[in-house]
C-alpha cells in the first residue's frame, strides 16, 4: 500500500526524522524497531513491514497525528504467513 | 536427520491471532520441533502472552522459544513466561533441553543474548557503570549460553538466541547499530560447542545466512526476514 498525507507541506529535518523514528519504537500503540525513516525532497518515507493490517494504519495515524505538517508517504507491507515450499537441507 | 522448523520476532497481539495458524497446522508432518527466537509479542504483556500461547500453542510437535527485547518491554516476564509454559512451550534462558527425536536426540539452548557489537567495533566493559553494566549483561548472557551448549549431551546441537552472534545475517542494517542488534561473544561462546546450527532473529533488515568463526552455520529467522509462517531445517544425515 503507498498512501500519501499532508503533501504540499515543508520538508521535514533531521530532527523530525529522528523524533519519528524514535516515536515508532517508543509510542505504545506502535512499537516498532523495524520501520525505516527515509528523508527524500518531497518529505518523509517509511519503508519495512508490519505483521497486520491494522498496525500499518496505527503507524500512518500515529505519525500523521503527531506531525500534522511533514508530508508523509507510507511503503510499508504486510509480512506473508503461508507454510514454506523448501527445505534447507544442512549437510 | 532431524527437521527443525523456526521463526522470530512473530510480535503477536490480538491482530495477528490466527494468520500463522494455519501454516503450523501442517508442521507435524514437516518438522520435529519448532523453534522460536525471541520477540514473541509487541510489549511483553501478559495479555500478548496469551495470544502467543493461542497460537503457538497444541501444535502437535514440541515448542521451544527464548524471548526477545519486546517481551522485557513491559517488566512482566515472570507473568509472560508462566503463561507460555502453561501452554506447553518450552522458554530457554541460559539452559538447555534434549529431545528424543526419531532422527536423533535434539540438543537445544538458548538465551536471549544482548547487543555489545562484533570483534574489532564493540563496547568495552570500561567507564561509566552504565557502559559497564551494558558489556556485562553481554559477558553474562554469552556465559550463561556456551555452558548450556556445552552441558548438552545429544546428537545434535542447536543454539538458539534473539540476539545475532555474528554480523553477517545483519547485512542489510544500517552498520551503525549493528552493536544494538548482537555481540561477538555469543559467537564465541556458540563455537564453545559442537554446535550444530545457531539460530536467531532480532534483525528485521538482516540476511538469511551467515557463519561463526569456527565454521557453525547460523540462521536469522526473524519474520521480516524469512517472509513465510517458519523456515524448516534438515540436518544430521549422518545419524540415520
Amino acid at each position: 500500500m503507498t498512501e500519501r498525507q499532508n503533501g504540499g507541506a515543508e520538508p521535514a529535518d533531521e530532527y523530525v526524522e529522528a523524533e519519528i523514528h524514535r516515536m515508532l519504537a517508543e509510542d505504545p500503540a506502535v512499537a516498532e524497531q523495524g520501520i525505516t525513516v527515509v528523508r527524500r525532497e518531497r518529505g518523509l518515507v517509511l519503508y519495512g513491514e508490519v505483521e497486520s493490517p491494522h498496525r500499518r494504519e496505527e503507524i500512518l495515524r500515529r505519525v500523521a497525528e503527531r506531525f500534522p505538517d511533514v508530508p508523509i508517504t507510507s511503503d510499508i507491507g504486510v509480512i506473508r504467513t503461508q507454510a514454506p515450499t523448501q527445505v534447507e537441507e544442512l549437510p | 536427520m532431524i527437521r527443525i522448523a523456526a521463526v522470530g520476532d512473530v510480535h503477536v497481539d490480538q491482530d495477528v491471532v490466527g494468520r500463522f495458524r494455519p501454516a503450523l497446522e501442517e508442521l507435524p508432518d514437516c518438522a520435529d520441533v519448532l523453534l522460536l527466537a525471541g520477540d514473541l509479542t509487541r510489549h511483553g504483556t501478559e495479555s500478548e502472552a496469551r495470544c502467543v500461547a493461542q497460537e503457538f500453542g497444541d501444535l502437535g510437535v514440541p515448542v521451544i522459544t527464548v524471548l526477545g527485547n519486546h517481551d522485557h518491554q513491559c517488566d512482566q516476564v515472570p507473568q509472560v513466561v508462566k503463561v507460555l509454559q502453561d501452554a506447553g512451550i518450552t522458554v530457554l534462558e541460559g539452559d538447555g533441553i534434549v529431545l528424543e527425536c526419531p532422527g536423533g536426540r535434539l540438543g537445544v539452548a538458548g538465551a536471549k543474548g544482548f547487543g555489545g557489537g562484533f570483534a574489532g567495533r564493540c563496547a568495552s566493559d570500561f567507564g561509566e557503570p552504565e557502559m559497564k553494566a551494558f558489556v556485562r549483561t553481554t559477558n553474562e548472557s554469552a556465559e550463561t549460553l556456551g555452558k548450556a551448549l556445552r552441558g548438552l549431551d545429544c546428537d545434535l546441537l542447536v543454539a538458539l538466541t534473539h540476539y545475532s552472534p555474528v554480523p553477517d545475517t545483519l547485512a542489510g542494517e544500517p552498520l551503525e547499530i549493528y552493536p544494538f542488534l548482537g555481540s561477538y561473544q555469543l559467537g564465541q561462546a556458540i563455537d564453545s560447542a559442537p554446535t550444530a546450527l545457531a539460530l536467531h532473529g532480532h534483525a528485521h533488515h538482516g540476511t538469511e545466512r551467515g557463519t561463526t568463526p569456527g565454521g557453525v552455520r547460523v540462521r536469522n529467522v526473524a519474520h521480516p526476514v524469512i517472509k513465510q509462517a517458519y523456515s524448516i531445517f534438515h540436518l544430521g544425515d549422518q545419524l540415520d
